[in-house]
């Protein structure tokens, strides 16, 4: 059986049969991805005790909110470590001092048409790092710090020594490009 | 303000502020903010699930580790509650459980129904002491309603946003206490309506329970007990 199923069908499997309150689907599920998700929080957290504490706080939200996962629309493991990676950062943000707002140009009048849905994830895999190779290379290891460690502007700012307001206009201009590149 | 006419310094500004949100760069308070804002508009939703995806390319880079033996058994005490012990359990308890964590995770969620009852005519003096709001609303749901118990015996519910679902119908449930959910039927989206309180409902109606809306089969879950994902719910908060 497992033969003809690819390991990420196993998981999003996993995950309805949570949905349906099986337990020993959680365990399985559990067994499969803790890894994975443990490192997501170790790193973003970078400290042990409180990345156990946030892992566990992840399962029980995954278990709670299984019901939530679409099938077909992102990969079940990308659910799962967007899951456990914004659990991480609401703990960072809770963490930091409260600092000022950043400008926010947004305009929420007109709903438009409806746009396409993301495409399948595995047409991307490449594609983030070939655009991210189009950008000045410290730039695109801002946005991967940012991404995968969590990095907060202040943080970015001073690993970059650069003022703060430099460091979000040197990111937005960044992100502006990639969305041109991952668009295109 | 404008409707259309948006320049594309506009729009890169707006797509640039969901990548940050998706990224966590945001300070708390406005993460929160353009939270709300994502949810509300389905441009930004769609560049919200954009940059998730794309991003989540990137996922590989996060190196496997493998957590301490213990964290499975603390984890399924907490997701399961205290049966865990006993082995397999009826779905009927793993049910009285998740609605439990809800009930208790549900007290958490602002009420923003402040002035509602300034446009219901009081009838007395006791009518008003037994006005109860709540404000219903589900992260990942844009079905959002505002909830007020008349103190005559009827819920009045006014949606405020939500689309009707194709063979599908939204239920209304009350969870007091670490009481299984009461249905209170199957309930219009997209229109204002009331809802006749039964005397078992009434009975434990007041701060501290939920209401809940869920999506179920046409016509309503058959058996009393929801099955359906919860696509709003609120605290019960007295005015």
């Amino acid at each position: 059986m497992a033969m003809t199923q690819t390991p990420s069908q196993d998981i999003a499997e996993l995950i309805s049969r949570c949905a349906l309150r099986d337990r020993a689907a959680f365990r399985l599920l559990y067994e499969r991805t803790s890894a994975k998700l443990f490192g997501v929080t170790l790193r973003i957290l970078r400290d042990r005790s409180e990345a156990e504490e946030a892992v566990q706080e992840v399962y029980v939200k995954i278990w709670q909110r299984a019901d939530r996962y679409v099938a077909g629309t992102t990969s079940p493991i990308s659910w799962l470590v967007a899951v456990a990676r914004n659990h991480s950062l609401d703990v960072l943000r809770a963490r930091r001092p409260p600092s000022d707002d950043i400008d926010e140009a947004i305009d929420i009048a007109d709903s438009g048409p409806s746009p396409e849905r993301a495409t399948q994830d595995n047409q991307q895999r490449g594609q983030i790092e070939n655009c991210l190779g189009t950008l000045e290379p410290d730039r695109a290891d801002a946005v991967r710090g940012a991404y995968l460690d969590g990095y907060s502007y202040e943080e970015l700012a001073s690993r970059y020594a650069v003022p703060l307001n430099t460091m979000r206009t040197w990111l937005r201009r960044s992100l502006i490009k990639l969305k041109d590149c991952l668009s295109a | 303000m404008s409707t259309g006419e948006d320049s594309d310094r506009d729009i890169e500004g707006r797509n640039a502020l969901v990548a940050e949100y998706v990224l966590g760069l945001l300070p708390s308070g406005q993460h929160e903010r353009v939270a709300r804002l994502i949810e509300n508009d389905q441009r930004l939703r769609a560049e919200r699930d954009f940059w998730q995806s794309r991003f989540s390319a990137l996922d590989d880079q996060f190196e496997e580790v493998v957590p301490p033996r213990h964290l499975l058994g603390a984890i399924e005490a907490r997701a399961f509650g205290e049966t865990v012990a006993s082995g397999p359990v009826a779905r009927f308890w793993d049910n009285l459980n998740l609605w439990r964590g809800i009930a208790a995770g549900a007290l958490a969620v602002a009420v923003a129904a402040v002035g509602f009852n300034l446009m219901q005519p009081a009838a007395d003096v006791s009518s008003l002491t037994t006005q109860l709001v709540a404000a219903l609303e589900e992260e990942g749901s844009n079905v959002k309603f505002v909830a007020l118990y008349d103190g005559a015996g009827n819920v009045r519910l006014t949606a405020l946003s939500g689309e009707p679902v194709p063979d599908k119908d939204f239920e209304l449930w009350a969870i007091q206490g670490g009481n299984n959910p009461v249905s209170m039927g199957v309930i219009p989206v997209a229109e204002r309506s009331s809802v006749a309180v039964t005397p078992d409902v009434l009975a434990g109606l007041g701060e501290g329970s939920v209401l809940a809306i869920t999506l179920e089969q046409a016509g309503g879950s058959p058996d009393g007990l929801p099955h359906g994902p919860i696509v709003a719910k609120g605290a019960v908060t007295r005015i």
